[in-house]
């Protein structure tokens, strides 16, 4: 019984002493970007007159997140894909997944927040006297980050994009089918 | 009996982590403090700022000579800062009279949700937007919250970064109110968050100051000055800003490009020529 008791003992000692440690200046550790985005298209070319999906793929640090869309508590800062429409490429849609819920040390509730890896996905259409050619979309991504104890500042990187418009006739291709297919963009 | 098992287990965890507690508070702590303690007269200077508070007051940290402030760097949409606020207020109002002086400092936040928040939370000391200028002086804040304990000599004794317990801040208040104005607590010691040999790094006023921030013109003269402006003026930035290095470096503080590249430039104005 006293050994049962005593290896208990240690391994709730041993976790609390690994949560103290990791908990200590988590963010100092903090050495490269804490959210790195990336962007994936849906098809090689889009048609005039035709939607395209598009996504930001945004990677989140181990430790940290970044606040959901429409957050849990009005001071806190929403995560956002902005993307300026060019003269023929409209956007149509931008969908953000819903965040999980999660309770952290400096909150009496539990926030909805973003953590590990991130797909916004959004709607492109492209206008129905679209010439064939790549068109250029410039977008942002905002975002602001926490960890248990302290938060960076909102950052906003930009997030590019290049859609290749293809002629009426053209055969086109669909691409990064597993970030598309979990995305409800239709 | 599995019920006892348990119960057995709980009561010794507890002992366990109360004796990890204590052996961190006296002995492992202690030995890291001899290091802080080893470092007194060599404590920096808390950087002096001059700024507007939220209710249009002048707010210049000189004023504060002779006191112990506690400076805040923290922001409305910052959660483990606003937990800490409400702790601030009671500090503020239980050592008013002792000689404690909170400020808060703002960063990347907008006025109307700090006054909004300041009527709420009731805050009860003085509350100003910070800028880079400032951040910068005080060695970069990398994140919010981070808090500086400033004796009564006007030089930094503490540094937390990050959500820290009320209760650490009391402990190092009640220390520097001890000491007498304008000398140093010589005995001064952190209560959380030390490690061993670490060190309160500030930013060089004369490159922050600068104006190419950035760039240390000490060496120059004023007529000096405005020819090194000229040549970055002619100077483009290969940041990617389509700025030339001067406006580059005034528009935008952090771009280590313009940074590096300015200096270059100041190096090359200061050699003589042949």
């Amino acid at each position: 019984m006293q050994r049962g008791a005593i290896r208990s003992t240690l391994q709730v000692g041993l976790a609390l002493v690994v949560l103290c440690a990791l908990s200590g200046g988590a963010l100092a550790q903090t050495t490269g970007p804490v959210v790195e985005v990336k962007t994936a298209i849906g098809a090689d070319g889009v048609r005039p007159g035709s939607n395209i999906k598009v996504a930001a793929l945004a990677s989140i640090a181990p430790g940290f997140h970044i606040n959901d869309h429409q957050p849990t508590l009005d001071y806190l800062i929403p995560t956002e894909w902005k993307v300026e429409p060019s003269g023929k490429v409209s956007v149509e849609k931008i969908v953000y997944p819903k965040g999980q819920m999660k309770k952290f040390a400096f909150s009496d509730t539990q926030l909805s927040v973003y953590e590990g890896a991130l797909t916004v996905g959004a709607l492109l259409k492209v206008d129905r006297k679209a010439r064939p050619g790549t068109y250029a979309l410039k977008g942002q991504f905002k975002y602001q980050a926490c960890n248990d104890h302290a938060c960076l500042p909102p950052r906003s990187v930009p997030v590019n994009l290049v859609v290749k418009v293809v002629a009426r006739g053209a055969a086109v291709k669909r691409t990064n089918a597993d970030v598309f297919n979990n995305l409800q963009l239709d | 009996m599995k019920q006892a098992k348990v119960l057995i287990g709980a009561v010794l965890a507890i002992v366990v982590v109360a004796g990890l507690y204590l052996v961190n508070r006296y002995w492992i702590a202690p030995a890291t403090m001899v290091q802080t303690t080893k470092a007194a007269g060599k404590r920096p200077l808390a950087p002096d700022f001059s700024l507007i508070d939220i209710n249009g007051r002048k707010l210049e940290l000189a004023d504060y000579k002779g006191k112990v402030v506690l400076l805040d760097f923290w922001a409305t949409w910052c959660g483990p800062c606003r937990i800490e606020i409400p702790g601030f207020i009671q500090l503020q109002d239980r050592y008013r009279d002792q000689g404690l002086v909170v400020l808060g400092i703002y960063i990347d936040d907008n006025a109307e949700s700090v006054n909004a928040f300041y009527k709420d939370f009731k805050m009860n000391y003085a509350v100003a937007a910070g800028d880079s200028q400032l951040t910068e002086l005080y060695g970069g804040i990398l994140g919010l919250p981070t808090t500086f304990l400033i004796g009564r000599d006007g030089r930094i004794y503490s540094k937390h970064s990050g959500a820290t317990d009320v209760s650490v801040f009391e402990e190092e208040i009640k220390e520097l109110l001890g000491a007498p104005p304008s000398a140093e607590a010589a005995e001064f010691k952190q209560a959380g968050g030390v490690q061993a040999g670490e060190q309160i790094q500030l930013g060089d006023p004369a490159e922050i100051n600068s104006e190419v921030p950035g760039v240390n013109l000490s060496k120059l003269n004023p007529a000096q000055v405005a020819q090194f402006k000229k040549v970055l003026e002619a100077q483009p930035c290969n940041c990617g800003c389509k700025l030339n290095l001067l406006k580059c470096r005034i528009s935008d503080r952090s771009c280590g490009v313009s940074r590096r590249l300015a200096r270059e430039q100041l190096e090359k104005f200061m050699k003589p020529t042949t």
